[in-house]
């Protein structure tokens, strides 16, 4: 799939050119399950990842990757090297099985991102904005002072656990951003724009109009190649009982 | 978590927010090892007053925010609702020592919100799990029970003073809450009596936990916007309200033993 790549590609330039962490998806290594209703109170709290009005990103994409590998990525500080609340970043890239524009579907794309919703490491309190595309994380001080404390690794071996369960799913790379050094707001933006991208797919599938004139996914149907050319393939192959 | 709710209901003005601010205050004294929450279901927002405790947001907040992100057409599945609220939730929730304080807020829009009312409705009742003891001070009248906010409720603390206008609306609520409310045990608290005021003559009511006079500290207190923690330990309310607690605890307890 090709829709993400321009925005893939602009948010791989604004990290640092080798990751802090790179390791391969080990089951073994997930964070062990907590209570999905536990809250994690601020005074059992070591800092908050995107707290104190620090930036946070979410995003999720999808895209082709050329190892086809399960792999987490850590670009800055782990979890056991933070002590204060700082800016974070989380990408998750997906492969999927399928990846041809024309057998998308946004049923799809959007069961694979409310799986983030689902992840409830123990220590590790992931709450996620999907209208601001923000991710904050309380993390426990229980969870850094065990004997192995808790790492973006477990965190991410755990997420791509999850999606795997997805039928769907081929691949998953998913990336921690603590670096000071980072653009945040440049990948607040592009998380922005994935979202978009996922809105105009679901209205290239849904909407039958083919006047781009009047369309409000003209803008970001003018800046993604592909998306245009996905419409008109769907709307010529639509069968006259589907409009 | 076994977690104890209770809910404070009767007619305005008779001292609600007092009395539920200081079973808080007795709560976080008498158990400091345990969470307690703090819950302002009343519009008038006085609890944040008596706990000098004021919130960054309230419930309501949140719920404006949601409607206004799925007016713009943002967001309107079901997780995303979910997870936008409980994102927002941690933000209403204000912590002190161990107690944590959440306020409903004032509706202040036209509208339906069902929807978003629904999700709101299941995140508290998810959070409610991580604390030991839940204290609601809820609206004056019976809408809240009504409409099913109080829905579970261990203790449901029915509030009057000695008026017949104040005794009506607690017998009515008790009649209502019987059919609505999945209450363990009830009773009730007489605030402000005045002398001569004979709690025994009365009937059909639920037991009388405590008799509550005039109590000149607690109105001092209120005069100089002081917070119930503030209030001397021999005042008429924390006596009558300790009294009341006591018995609620000790018949909860009886319940679950």
């Amino acid at each position: 799939m090709k829709l993400f790549d321009d925005v893939i590609a602009q948010m791989f330039a604004l990290l640092p050119k080798t990751p802090d962490l790179f390791s391969e998806y080990k089951e073994s290594l997930c964070a062990p399950e907590g209570d999905k209703n536990a809250i994690l109170f601020r005074s059992d709290m070591a800092f908050e990842l995107g707290g104190s009005g620090k930036t946070s990103v979410s995003s999720v994409l999808f895209g082709d990757f050329p190892d086809g590998k399960d792999a987490v990525s850590v670009y800055g500080k782990d979890l056991c090297e933070l002590s204060a609340d700082t800016p974070f970043a989380h990408l998750t890239f997906v492969q999927l099985k399928d990846s041809r524009e024309e057998n998308l579907r946004y049923e799809q794309l959007k069961n694979i991102g409310f799986c983030l919703f689902q992840l409830y490491p123990q220590g590790y309190h992931i709450r996620i904005s999907p209208s601001a595309g923000k991710e904050q994380v309380r993390v426990a001080k229980t969870a850094l002072a065990a004997d192995a404390p808790l790492s973006f690794l477990n965190i991410g071996c755990s997420l791509i656990h999850l999606l795997k369960t997805q039928p769907e799913v081929a691949a998953v790379q998913t990336v921690y951003v603590t670096a000071n050094d980072v653009d945040y707001a440049a990948l607040s933006a592009l998380a922005r724009r994935a979202k978009q991208i996922t809105e105009a797919v679901k209205h290239t599938l849904e909407v039958n109009s083919l006047d781009c004139a009047s369309c409000k996914m003209k803008p970001i149907c003018d800046e993604v190649e592909g998306l245009r050319e996905l419409h008109f393939k769907m709307e010529k192959e639509r069968k006259p009982y589907e409009s | 978590m076994n977690t104890v709710t209770f809910a404070f209901s009767g007619k305005g003005g008779v001292g609600k927010t007092s009395l539920s601010a200081a079973f808080i205050r007795l709560l976080c004294e008498r158990f400091p090892n345990k969470r307690i929450l703090a819950v302002d279901a009343d519009p008038a927002v006085g609890l944040s007053t008596a706990l000098s405790m004021e919130p960054p947001m309230t419930l309501d907040d949140v719920r404006l925010q949601i409607a206004q992100s799925i007016e713009k057409g943002e967001t309107a599945d079901a997780v995303a609702l979910l997870g936008e609220a409980k994102f927002h939730l941690l933000d209403c929730v204000l912590e002190r020592g161990n107690l944590s304080f959440l306020a409903i807020g004032r509706p202040e829009a036209a509208g339906c919100y069902c929807k978003v009312n629904a999700y709101l409705k299941q995140v508290l009742e998810m959070i409610s799990g991580n604390f030991d003891f839940v204290v609601i001070d809820g609206e004056a009248g019976i809408e809240q029970i009504n409409r099913r906010v109080m829905e579970q409720v261990d203790c449901l603390v029915l509030v009057s003073d000695s008026s017949k206008k104040g005794i009506q609306v607690i017998r009515t609520i008790e009649q209502v809450a019987s059919r609505l409310v999945a209450c363990r045990t009830a009773g009730v608290i007489f605030n402000r009596t005045r002398p001569g005021f004979d709690a025994d003559a009365l009937h059909d009511i639920p037991p009388v936990l405590s008799v509550i006079g005039d109590d000149a500290l607690q109105a001092q207190c209120d005069m100089d916007g002081d917070s119930v923690f503030c209030l001397p330990e021999d005042s008429a309310l924390l006596k009558g309200a300790s009294r009341a607690l006591e018995t609620l605890l000790q018949r909860v307890h009886n319940e679950t033993v």
